[in-house]
């Protein structure tokens, strides 16, 4: 009865199988991810560290040079095009453009969500779970500093969306577009005025994204079933080669669509947008109209161009169809609207429409100009949802549309740049609203969907209206009794002002600052 | 390793769930039956009962909060198991990255901790 | 040779009777320990608490749990008319099958020969065995809850949430403390645990070779220490027996349970100790196998059937430090005991995990002993660095316990709970001297019957 030798554990045992691979991880490239998160990480324990301390005042320089270390990095390693992490993360022109307009619009929206001048802790709640419309509710909007855990939030956010448009298989997707939208989810509960309104849209959002959310995975299970794979390389040959049913590829791609169109706003998945934009504090509806726009359409023109490109055929007219209903059912009901932070809601329905015509235009036209136009669109949405914050009376925000009525009158320079964002928003040539669109539209011409191009044009005949009649009711209106005043903006609001102003104005005006760079981005690779 | 190895499981499995469901089933036979109206009420130590249990359903946060940080304690170790077992094999690479998995889940932990999520008062 | 070894193909090819031998043989196994584990906690706790116990039935009384047992079976039912019927019937049954369950991946002895065949001494073993355990400890909590959620009445729900939250959060701390041994062992399953403890492995430190214990207990003592505590938590035995806490829920969840849907609980209960206290044998304690100076004189104590013997040996002195704890400590108080579950085991467990991977990592690298020496030593003191430097906690204001004190005399600041002051001295009763002068002193021991041991909670 000898003891067994080979049963020795530990150290004898160990050496390194061959079988096993570790993967191979290019640190450089994911370093913007990296540093995000990082960061974010870092500002939960800064909340965790400081008590009383006014945790704000850290953590807002400490989410800046984090973003701004991850745009550095984004711009370093400009021409790097690898698959890195064991195939899960692309790194690939259109990445990192987007990964760069991320990270650029959301240093603005938390410039807009760091401003605490407006109002005393900014337009975020301390305590989100105080039951609404109590006293203890009131006196906490009154005097409560704000919750500072919208910074490490925003940036947890902003580095799900990163992940999200740089994710090489449909798992890693997954997990980033959870990543992003949990984060959302709370921040649009955050509200200091308004708690009910807030609390709904945050529910809402949360119920329909779930939803959204099981959607996409239910399509991932469909495709795996199809491909095999998880990963768009293999998706892609799977298209073309694979023996199993393509019902399956149908009902797959449907799914992941629709969970995808979801998070874009995209008609008939656009129910929450008005009532989340519109009950969300509205700094973080900046975020979302800008950045999560932006993630989302990477996200959907990587699937479509990269893993589905090749079955164009069988999905092109759906998704043409959606760009249609989503053109005219936004204009549509931007005309109706009442309140402006709905007007804009719905106004951001009608631009996903127009993004939808260069996703579904599936060139290389296609994917420089919707990567322009998300960019443009981002830098006026914000500029726009930033004024939005400055009209604002005892109760906060003033956004019913008559209580804009002689705001010229009152602050012609904030009513000059409203005009000149609204105008934009329509599409008027100087603003970059003209170069996107006209970009998009050519790229549909140019991808044979021309019928795409018509409704866009119409679209915008139609959207023009309710934007003009907002430029009428300022400029034309005499101020009333309840016109609110218009609040001194903070350094902070009157920077992010700026920097979205100047932008429409010079991606209108010049576009060649950023087209070459657009179209040197849009390549793929597999 | 086919399958095989676990169905013994499954017969104690059922060898336990039959002995339970005939004792469970054969007491109310085989015991007296003397009704009396105030044993069938809700016992609070001979006080008169209150209707509903625990002011309405309403259970205090506590409970959900608890379980909410089980699940995601649950997620850690669920992860560090395989782990674990593979610990040797992996070698530097795999005690890098769980040394990182498990600083961020320690960074949520500190937060809770701090903010009192851990404390029943 | 019929030794150690048993690799997990020949599990699968046992015969079916072979199969259901073991599977009656198991629950046989479970039953029995039961019986005896109720018979031998009032034994114990009554010489601990200076009285025989219960001595009538049988040699020893060891036939009391039995009659017990039956005498259950034999009294009236009682449903609340409150209760969730099916539910109610449905949560002991769910307790029973999910305690019975756990214990089938527990080995008993090495491959010995049965009617012909060479079998493991183990019902079966699967790559994930331990999971498996966890896993059956994990649904009973379902048995618990929906036991305290059925019965309509609020003592019982109390019990029965109060007992969800405890369980759960002591098994985080459960899972966590085994994760080492996977380490250390490299596998999940449980014969391929006991198999490397057979002999401790040889470790250099500091130039010098040591030949570390081949019990997990010792070569992990943490671990052991967590594993053990927080299966007291688990399976709701004092000193954490909250859930049932008698002077404050009168039973738990079971308050409104009678007959033998009671007894039901009564056995998973111990059917969870048994098997905790077995999964601990297997995980720390070495298995079935015989603990050193037995096997140096002795070659064949680790062969054939005798290793069942160590293994119930083992069981049982664990078995009875759970009694011992029960005889010796009060109950804690609920926040106290939430507080020590998440504020201490958790953390002082992943700070373990993350050293004992560092310091195998160091071992497995390739470095010369020399920087591996100067590296332990290094972390050594920049951890006792940060220990001494680390800034002194700072009070909070509205601390629970006794300390927080305020000079009113209250608990929790101005608004808490008045306390009587500590020092407050109790006058003598006036009855004092009269009842030391009539009552004599009766010897221990000699009261015939002892009535208290005999109701019905035991415990």
């Amino acid at each position: 009865m000898s003891p067994v030798l080979a049963l020795v554990p530990l150290a004898e045992e160990s050496v390194p199988a061959e079988t096993f691979q570790l993967p191979q991880i290019d640190y450089a490239a994911l370093a913007p991810m990296l540093i995000l998160f990082g960061v974010a990480c870092v500002g939960i324990l800064v909340e965790a560290a400081f008590r009383r301390f006014p945790r704000a005042r850290i953590q807002l320089p400490l989410a800046l040079l984090g973003a701004l270390a991850a745009l550095v990095v984004v711009i370093m390693t400009a021409g790097k095009r690898t698959i890195t992490a064991g195939g899960a993360i692309t790194i690939d022109g259109p990445a990192l453009f987007l990964q760069g307009s991320i990270l650029v619009l959301g240093i603005v929206a938390l410039l807009l969500i760091g401003e605490r001048t407006l109002e005393r802790g900014g337009a975020f709640v301390a305590q989100a779970a105080v039951t609404a419309n109590t006293e203890a509710d009131r006196s906490q909007a009154a005097t409560s500093e704000g919750a500072s855990e919208v910074f490490p939030l925003s940036m947890f956010a902003l580095g799900g969306m990163m992940l999200f448009s740089t994710a090489n298989d449909l798992l890693t997707m997954f997990v980033a577009l959870e990543v992003f939208s949990l984060p959302l989810y709370l921040l649009c509960a955050l509200a200091r005025r308004r708690r009910l309104l807030s609390q709904e849209a945050a529910l809402k959002y949360f119920l329909l994204g779930s939803f959204a959310s099981a959607f996409f995975l239910f399509g991932v299970a469909m495709i795996y079933g199809f491909a095999g794979r998880v990963d768009f390389s293999g998706i892609d040959q799977a298209v073309v080669g694979s023996a199993a049913s393509p019902l399956l590829l149908y009902i797959g791609l449907a799914l992941l669509v629709i969970g995808l169109l979801f998070k874009a706003a995209a008609v008939p998945f656009h129910v929450w947008t008005p009532d989340v934009y519109q009950g969300a504090p509205t700094p973080i509806t900046a975020l979302m109209a800008a950045c999560t726009k932006v993630a989302a359409f990477g996200g959907l023109l990587r699937v479509l161009y990269v893993a589905f490109g090749r079955s164009q055929w069988d999905f092109q007219p759906v998704i043409g169809t959606v760009a249609v209903l989503t053109m005219i059912v936004g204009a549509v009901l931007a005309v109706t609207q009442t309140d402006i932070k709905r007007l804009l809601a719905y106004s951001s329905i009608a631009n996903a429409g127009y993004l939808l015509i260069g996703v579904v235009a599936l060139n290389k036209e296609g994917l420089s100009s919707s990567l322009f136009y998300l960019v443009a669109y981002g830098f006026t949405v914000l500029a726009a949802f930033g004024v939005v914050t400055l009209v604002r009376d005892a109760d906060g925000e003033a956004t019913h549309l008559s209580r804009w009525a002689g705001l010229g009158r009152r602050s012609p320079l904030l009513a000059g740049v409203f005009t000149f964002i609204l105008l934009a928003f329509a599409g008027i040539p100087l603003t970059s609203g003209f170069t996107a669109k006209f970009g998009v539209f050519a790229a549909g011409v140019e991808g044979g969907q021309t019928w795409l191009v018509i409704a866009g044009v119409v679209s915008s005949a139609i959207l023009a209206f309710p934007y003009l009649r907002v430029v009428v009711l300022m400029w034309l209106s005499e101020p009333s009794e309840s016109t609110p005043a218009v609040s001194i903006p903070g350094a902070l609001t009157s920077a992010a002002l700026m920097i979205g102003t100047v932008a429409t104005l010079v991606l209108g005006v010049v576009p060649t600052v950023l087209l070459p760079i657009a179209t040197r981005a849009a390549e793929f690779i597999r | 390793m086919s399958l095989s190895a676990y169905i013994p499981i499954v017969g104690l499995l059922a060898l336990g769930a039959a002995f339970a469901l005939f004792s469970v089933s054969i007491a109310p036979i085989v015991g007296p039956r003397r009704y009396n109206r105030a044993k069938l009420d809700a016992y609070e130590c001979g006080i008169e009962p209150s209707p509903q249990p625990v002011g309405g359903g309403r259970f205090p946060v506590k409970f959900y909060l608890t379980a909410m940080l089980f699940i995601v304690f649950d997620i850690e170790i669920i992860f560090l198991y395989p782990w674990a077992v593979s610990f040797n094999k992996l070698a530097l690479f795999g005690f890098v990255e769980m040394v990182l998995f498990i600083a961020t889940v320690f960074v949520a932990y500190a937060y809770v901790w701090r903010r009192g999520g851990l404390d029943w008062d | 040779m019929l030794a150690a070894t048993s690799s997990l193909d020949q599990f699968s090819h046992d015969p079916w009777w072979l199969v259901l031998i073991k599977i009656v043989g198991v629950f046989a196994f479970l039953v029995v320990m039961t019986l005896f584990t109720i018979w031998y906690e009032r034994r114990v706790v009554g010489r601990m608490q200076v009285r025989p116990g219960p001595n009538r039935n049988g040699p020893f009384g060891l036939l009391q749990s039995l009659a017990d047992g039956i005498k259950l079976a034999f009294k009236e039912e009682v449903i609340p008319k409150t209760a969730d019927k099916v539910v109610y019937f449905f949560a002991p049954v769910i307790s029973a099958v999910c305690a019975f369950t756990a214990f089938a991946v527990i080995p008993l002895g090495p491959v010995v020969s049965m009617f012909g065949h060479h079998t493991p001494l183990q019902l079966t073993d699967v790559p994930v065995a331990v999971l498996l355990i966890l896993a059956c400890s994990s649904m009973g909590v379902y048995g618990v809850v929906l036991a305290g959620w059925a019965s309509g009445s609020t003592y019982p729900l109390l019990g029965g949430l109060r007992s969800s939250a405890q369980m759960i959060s002591y098994e985080v701390a459960m899972g966590l403390s085994i994760v080492a041994v996977f380490m250390t062992a490299g596998s999940m399953s449980t014969s391929d645990i006991v198999a490397s403890q057979a002999n401790g492995s040889q470790a250099q430190f500091f130039g010098l070779t040591f030949t570390m214990p081949s019990w997990y207990a010792l070569l992990l003592f943490p671990s052991f220490l967590i594993y053990f505590v927080s299966a007291v938590g688990e399976t709701n035995r004092a000193p954490f027996d909250l859930p049932e806490a008698e002077s404050e829920l009168v039973g738990g969840f079971h308050t409104e349970y009678s007959s033998f849907k009671f007894a039901m609980f009564f056995l998973a209960e111990y059917i969870n100790m048994v098997t905790v206290s077995a999964l601990c044998t297997t995980l720390f304690l070495g298995g079935w196998r015989a603990p050193a100076p037995i096997t140096t004189f002795w070659a064949g104590a680790n062969s054939g059937w005798w290793p069942m013997l160590w293994f119930t040996i083992k069981v049982l002195l664990l078995l009875f430090v759970f009694i011992w704890l029960r005889g010796t400590l009060p109950r804690l108080r609920y926040d106290q005991f939430m507080r020590f579950g998440w504020k201490v085991l958790i953390p002082v467990n992943l700070v373990w995990i993350v050293a004992l991977a560092g310091l195998r990592t160091l071992q497995n690298s390739g470095l010369e002993s020399q920087i591996k020496t100067y590296i332990m030593v290094g972390t050594v003191l920049v951890i006792a660095a940060v220990w001494v430097l680390w800034p002194a906690k700072e009070k909070p204001t509205a601390a629970s316990g006794v300390e927080g004190i305020d000079p009113g005399g209250r608990v929790g600041g101005a608004g808490g709970f008045p306390v009587p002051p500590l020092d407050l001295e109790v006058p003598p009763s006036p009855r004092a001297p009269r009842l030391s002068v009539d009552r004599e002193p009766v010897p221990a021991g000699t009261v015939a019957g002892d009535q208290s041991a005999t109701e019905q909670e035991g415990r």
